[in-house]
């Protein structure tokens, strides 16, 4: 029994930098990280099948109200890539940040990424608005349900994005985040960064692309 | 402690810092990416006739494809990983494309407007 116990106390965590040179685990990733890349292959399959369904169903049938296509507005929805974009840039340095121990550029940064997600969040809301006082809302046609559909998916994933920043700020805030736990803001920003890469596709293809 | 851009056990504030150069390096990534971006955007004033070119929508996925890759690469630090990250991820993904394009093409997305499924 004491063996037992003792043999729980010593075992190695799989998720602790294992002499400085990995994780204890077969990979050699830590188990969190290669979860999260894995969820993120799972991601695309989601969206690939969202964008896929707006891709056929972009022209709505004959007198069902108009496509999203004629009422986009390209510039001011290129400037809220752009601020998403940038997000991505903010995050990577809050990571950085962290991974060199300074804990107020951390803040900083988590706090100006926080702010550009909002800001984009805040322009799909108006652009949702825009449109359903245009006379397109989400049941007008089946272009509409596909386009709100797989927008407002990647929404909701950009708020999930929000919700877990802010949740990294009030650790640090509270002590909880040390420099040796920087991987778990590392995670949260794969997950940023691929909200980034999804919108990349989503500008294109939706966007830009003509239909 | 080990990161995903290895022991960073001592902060020093001068050029040769890593941290330093390493954000330089995601400030210049950032500003390919804006200029990617303002590129793509740019093509939106072209006229309407040569938007609607096979070589446009070409051009416009071979641009999307070079920032997604670009962010992957280095804001999500496949480039400084373990490959096998890199592997998992865009396998997923040659997956998800390869289903969708077969699903596209069911749907006979790729042939004339007037024969795709639905109409």
């Amino acid at each position: 029994m004491a063996s037992a116990t003792h043999a729980a106390v010593t075992a190695p965590d799989p998720d602790v930098v294992h002499g400085g040179h990995g994780y204890a685990t077969n990979t050699g990733i830590s188990n969190t990280k290669l979860g999260m890349w894995l969820f993120l292959g799972s991601e695309c399959l989601l969206f690939g099948g969202l964008i896929s369904t707006y891709l056929l169903y972009r022209h709505p049938a004959p007198g069902t109200g108009p496509a999203p296509s004629e009422l986009y507005d390209i510039p001011f929805t290129s400037i809220t890539s752009f601020v998403l974009l940038m997000s991505s840039l903010t995050m990577v340095l809050a990571v950085s940040a962290l991974e060199g121990g300074d804990h107020f550029k951390f803040r900083l940064w988590t706090v100006a990424t926080a702010l550009l997600g909002s800001v984009f969040i805040s322009g799909q809301v108006y652009e949702f608005t825009a449109f359903v006082h245009e006379g397109m809302g989400f049941t007008t046609n089946r272009s509409s349900s596909a386009f709100f559909t797989l927008t407002g998916f990647h929404g909701v994933h950009v708020t999930i994005g929000i919700v877990m920043l802010v949740s990294l700020l009030l650790f640090s805030l509270r002590g909880h985040l040390p420099r040796e736990r920087a991987e778990v803001v590392e995670v949260v920003g794969l997950y940023w960064h691929f909200v980034d890469i999804v919108w990349i596709l989503i500008f294109t293809v939706v966007y830009l692309i003509p239909g | 402690m080990a990161t995903a851009h290895g022991t960073t056990d001592m902060i020093v504030h001068d050029a040769d810092d890593p941290d330093v150069n390493r954000n330089r390096q995601y400030v210049l990534v950032a500003a390919i990416l804006a200029a990617l971006t303002a590129l793509e955007v740019a093509t939106y004033l072209m006229p309407k006739d040569l938007q609607h070119t096979a070589v446009f929508a070409v051009a416009l996925c071979v641009l999307m494809t070079i920032k997604f890759v670009t962010v992957t690469l280095f804001f999500m630090h496949l480039k400084f990983d373990k490959r096998f990250l890199t592997v998992a991820f865009y396998s997923a993904l040659a997956l998800a494309v390869a289903v969708y394009l077969a699903v596209l093409a069911t749907f006979r997305f790729f042939w004339p407007a007037d024969q795709m499924i639905p109409r």
